[in-house]
């Protein structure tokens, strides 16, 4: 009877569950038939949001995976002092409200900051606002996915005779590559999403700094159909995301499975 | 078992507190985030929810539990009550716009005309906040629209438009007379040309869909009251022009 009970409790968590993490997106699509949303992809405010939201995107992405890529390499491989205060550096804008992370950028950046430059209001601003609230999710799956390679690997490569650099791009990015893959979605989806940080430092202006996700905001109390196609977009993009995530993931394990005989597998 | 039997019943006295806690009414006060220093001064026991009107008015349009809409327009409670979402609307008070600029003047700004210079920052609020409308019908009345093209960010309600020209990141923007003597070691007030001045008026009404319908009526009639317009020009809005 308690056995029962108690499956009941969670089947009926669940279902609860389930039903509160879904109901959001399906009532995005209830409110918004697939009509509305190709006519509003045609709407200005839209399209610049989007041409905005993907300029940025790429840039900041680019960014974070050319400087980020190598960071956590060397955080991941080098054993040295204030290594893990470095680590935690990099992990505290996860952490940080957004909003923080906004002022934080404009007294770091802006004309009256530290270093005195003229990046608010711009695209490189929001770019910059991207990185850096994504960028350490990147970073830290990276470090990750560099410490599960297997170092005999890597030992293997520089006695047969190639040098640290070929070593990086032959054997370490390679073999680390489904943990960076899914490091990258994240970002990626993550900085899709930026509001907080952006609004603060780079301010809205539409076909400039207006992304997707600050366009839903200033079209709340205009056109409520703007707003709900804006989110069925990004609600379709961050599925697509997600998906890429998932089989980057099933690459790692494919990976790993093939080399399992070396490297025990970690992860799941 | 039980721990689920504790957490039931800790879930339980969270809710009998809120429930005793109701025991005197807390009003929800949507209001203009240009009243967010004097309103506090005013009342009480108040909630607030200060923002854009504009944003205000789109939620209590989609349900929020505000008892009280106060606008930076006469517009937004208006329309809202000829949805018959709030009951009759009251001017609350009166402002004045003006232009301004962070004290140490990075573009040299002196008159409105030099909004027109090359590379000046000028952040306004979004078309649909009332300050953003405003903004836009003074530049009109000036024959001024050119100035837009200097226009770096469009912000959500007049408070982010004078934080950006606080901190200097901005070289001009339009607020309330009001906001920029909260920070008086800040910035620069500029004021306009009488003849282009806008009508600033404040519209205050009472949720329809308010539970205390009554406690809420109370409170704006208040509002509207002697005393509390004195508070209210002691920091610096002008006086009703308009009975009731």
């Amino acid at each position: 009877m308690r056995r029962v009970a108690f499956f009941a409790l969670v089947l009926a968590a669940t279902l609860t569950t389930l039903g509160f993490l879904v109901l959001p997106v399906v009532a995005i699509f209830t409110h918004v038939s697939p009509v509305t949303l190709a006519r509003q992809l045609s709407n200005p405010v839209v399209d610049d949001a989007l041409v905005v939201s993907a300029k940025t995107t790429a840039l900041a992405q680019a960014l974070v995976l050319l400087l980020g890529t190598p960071t956590a390499y060397l955080l991941a491989t080098r054993r040295f002092r204030g290594r893990s205060l470095l680590v935690t550096a990099v992990e505290l804008p996860l952490v940080l409200p957004p909003a923080v992370a906004g002022i934080g950028l404009l007294v770091a950046f802006g004309r009256m900051g530290l270093l005195h430059t003229s990046i608010p209001f711009t695209q490189t601003a929001v770019t910059l606002a991207v990185a850096f609230v994504s960028g350490p999710l990147y970073v830290r799956a990276a470090i990750a996915a560099f410490e599960a390679v297997d170092p005999t690997f890597v030992d293997a490569a520089r006695t047969l005779g190639a040098g640290p650099a070929r070593t990086f791009f032959r054997v370490a990015v390679p073999l680390a590559g489904g943990g960076l893959a899914a490091g990258e979605a994240l970002a990626f989806a993550r900085g899709l999403g930026e509001f907080g940080a952006t609004i603060m430092f780079a301010g809205s202006l539409q076909h400039v700094t207006q992304t997707l996700p600050l366009a839903i905001y200033a079209a709340f109390d205009v056109d409520f159909d703007v707003t709900l196609a804006i989110g069925g977009v990004l609600v379709l993009l961050s599925a697509a995301v997600l998906i890429a995530l998932k089989l980057a993931t099933s690459w790692t394990l494919s990976l790993q499975t093939s080399g399992f005989r070396f490297a025990p597998s970690t992860s799941n | 078992m039980k721990r689920l039997g504790v957490l039931l019943l800790v879930l339980g006295a969270l809710a009998c507190g809120t429930a005793s806690a109701a025991g005197h009414v807390t009003l929800t006060v949507y209001a203009a985030s240009s009243l967010t220093d004097v309103l506090p001064k005013v009342g009480s026991v108040e909630r607030y929810s200060f923002g854009g009107s504009n944003t205000l008015a789109a939620q209590i349009t989609q349900g929020a539990p505000a008892d009280i809409f106060a606008s930076a327009n006469l517009t937004l409670p208006e329309q809202l009550y000829a949805k018959g979402l709030v009951r009759r609307p009251y001017v609350l008070t009166h402002n004045a716009l003006v232009l301004i600029v962070p004290r140490a003047d990075p573009a040299r700004i002196h008159s409105i005309t030099d909004l027109r210079k090359p590379d000046v920052k000028i952040v306004i609020a979004g078309p649909t906040v009332p300050v953003g409308a405003y903004t836009l019908q003074v530049l009109k009345t000036m024959r001024m629209t050119d100035v837009l093209d200097n226009v770096v960010s469009r912000e959500a309600d007049v408070r982010d438009v004078l934080a950006k020209v606080a901190l200097g990141e901005a070289d001009a923007g339009f607020v309330y007379a009001t906001d920029a003597r909260t920070v008086p070691k800040k910035v620069t007030v500029l004021r306009l040309p009488v003849w282009a001045r806008p009508n600033v008026a404040y519209g205050i009404a009472v949720v329809t869909a308010s539970k205390h319908r009554d406690e809420a009526t109370a409170y704006l009639r208040m509002l509207l009251g002697k005393r509390a317009q004195t508070t209210f020009r002691s920091y610096g809005f002008l006086p009703r022009r308009t009975a009731g």
